[in-house]
């Protein structure tokens, strides 16, 4: 009895898990379906792009309307990385500083990057499109990478200043006392220990570039600068009744590095995510 | 002793000013510089004319602003709902499980969140779609059905939906660490004495998560009441007149849209001043509640 009950609850969460994967095999479906409008059949010749990586080759107006695949991978891979990498390199700084120093204002400042995080920043976006006209990096890659740093910082510093909580001050205490200096240590000592912590924020935060919407929709007008989500968007936009395969075979190859990273780190990203943002 | 000192602040100066530069400009500054523009007629010309509180008087006349609050008290508790109780549902079925299928699921779900906003919008879109060849109504149809108007007639569910399987995930994940942290004795205990599952759930288990469960409703509530970008991605605010237009995406649109209203920055940063101040109000209220104070214990020695 209790055997037949749990084999079932067992069934059932197999069932469950595998909820959130219908979407993701349909669109499979149709990116490599014969009908542009719904799963049929099988075929490659929505990847036809990838060849020379213009879109609707054989149409010479459509042809002209949308950028290069490949210059789009590319703005898509730069934002993801740039985000990444700067928001690595500040915040494991400034992560070591709030868990090891204690100086006046550390708390005021804790506090401050607790009530920032609760405000989702896309709420700012009135100002900072005044702003970055103001600075002159509207419609740039730049600008957008700046935006997206300031707002995940603040979590990459909370994620990390927990990991350099759990490391012992033993440790450090020891390497300072055979004489290396502070930031030597630091280098030495810290950063090896807290890997985790910074593959964690780095795989968030070069998920997170490479996901964007919101700040290159607002920012960026010149298609010469799109990323993977304006192409997407826009197509779905011109033709989302018409041609749904290519739509599809498009986020295929958006998605391959997310899937990807998503098998390899899903268990990092979960521990960043327990502060996440999304709603 | 001094130049340790010097030494000790300059490290820490350098280590910690990038962060804070980053975060004072980009997002201190805009949060400011929003509320000076709602006090502007701020337009498409850029040029700054004080306006005192007059976009603000417009805000309180419009008969559109009930619509917009109304929406978003729809949107966020309708929301909410769904990712508190799908969350629940899915912690429990994945600490009551074989513990491989159970990490399993919580992968799985956890995925949404990952995906890029504008593919998950491009498949919702399709599988809800109206039309006869979207995904739900060809199923409809192949059994002999009649097409249904999703999106068109059920489109708060449809955005429940699309915003919930996204969000559901954080509840899931600190609901169930929750969940493996209760001790076994407690539930053998209650099994000793002929409890049933459902009993030990609503009589043990929920009691002792219930303030991990008021955590995600405040969290999520805040993160909520300024989120519009699946809705900017699926339904913009329709179908029809303002069916689904909440507060902050009726500030994107003033500011964003398309249309010639668009470029009305200042009357788009009352919105954005009424939520950021409602979100201010909020956190610290939360703060003080789950004493995340005991988070930022002071280092004991350096």
């Amino acid at each position: 009895m209790v055997k037949a009950k749990s084999l079932i609850l067992n069934m059932v969460g197999l069932l469950v898990a595998l909820i959130p994967l219908v979407p993701i095999g349909l669109l499979v479906a149709l990116a490599f379906s014969e009908s542009q409008v719904q799963p049929q059949g099988f075929t490659t010749k929505n990847f036809d792009f990838l060849e020379t990586g213009t879109l609707f080759a054989n149409d010479p107006v459509y042809s002209k309307l949308y950028p290069n695949v490949y210059s789009v991978a590319l703005n898509t891979f730069l934002l993801a990385v740039g985000n990444m990498l700067i928001v690595v390199l500040i915040s494991s700084m400034a992560g070591y500083i709030i868990s090891r120093y204690s100086f006046k204002g550390r708390s005021a400042l804790l506090g401050s990057f607790l009530v920032i995080h609760g405000v989702p920043a896309s709420i700012l976006l009135i100002a900072l499109y005044y702003m970055l006209k103001s600075l002159g990096l509207l419609n740039t890659l730049l600008g957008v990478i700046l935006v997206k740093v300031a707002v995940d910082t603040p979590l990459g510093v909370w994620v990390l200043k927990g990991f350099y909580d759990s490391i012992p001050w033993d440790i450090e205490i020891s390497s300072l006392v055979d004489g290396a200096s502070r930031l030597g240590a630091f280098r030495r000592i810290m950063l090896p220990l807290v890997a985790p912590g910074i593959f964690a924020v780095g795989l968030f935060s070069f998920l997170s570039g490479w996901g964007e919407y919101i700040f290159v929709y607002t920012f960026i007008q010149s298609s010469k600068n799109w990323t993977f989500s304006m192409l997407i968007r826009s197509l779905v936009g011109e033709m989302g009744g018409i041609n749904l395969a290519l739509i599809a075979a498009l986020s295929m190859i958006y998605l391959v590095p997310v899937i990807i990273l998503f098998v390899v780190g899903e268990k990092y990203l979960v521990r960043v995510t327990i502060g996440g943002v999304k709603g | 002793m001094v130049q340790r000192n010097i030494a000790k602040y300059t490290t820490m100066a350098i280590m910690l000013l990038p962060a804070a530069i980053i975060i004072i400009v980009f997002l201190a500054t805009p949060s400011i510089l929003t509320i000076l523009i709602s006090l502007t007629n701020l337009d498409y010309r850029f040029r700054w004319e004080w306006v005192g509180l007059s976009n603000y008087y417009k805000f309180l006349s419009d008969p559109n602003t009930p619509i917009f609050i109304r929406n978003t008290i729809i949107f966020v508790a309708g929301t909410l709902t769904f990712n508190v109780g799908v969350g629940l549902l899915l912690a429990l079925l994945s600490t009551h499980i074989h513990d491989t299928i159970g990490t399993f699921l919580r992968a799985v779900w956890y995925m949404p969140r990952v995906l890029p906003s504008v593919i998950w919008a491009f498949v919702m879109m399709w599988m809800f779609s109206p039309m006869d060849t979207g995904f739900l109504n060809s199923i409809l149809k192949s059994m002999g059905g009649k097409p249904v108007l999703w999106t068109f007639q059920y489109y708060w569910p449809f955005l429940f939906i699309v915003n919930g399987f996204i969000g559901c995930s954080l509840g899931m994940v600190i609901f169930s660490s929750a969940i493996k942290s209760i001790p076994q004795e407690l539930i053998m205990a209650a099994k000793v004495d002929g409890a049933s599952g459902l009993t030990i759930v609503r009589r043990i288990i929920l009691p002792l998560i219930k303030w991990h469960i008021a955590f995600v409703v405040a969290y999520q509530t805040l993160s909520l009441l300024a989120s519009f970008e699946y809705i900017l991605l699926t339904l913009d605010g329709g179908p029809g007149y303002y069916s689904t237009e909440v507060l902050i995406l009726q500030a994107y649109h003033l500011a964003f849209g398309q249309y010639l209203a668009a470029m009305r920055y200042g009357y788009a940063a009352v919105f954005v001043t009424i939520l950021l101040v409602i979100g201010l109000v909020l956190s610290i209220v939360y703060w003080k509640v789950f004493r995340l104070r005991e988070l930022m214990i002071e280092p004991k020695l350096e």
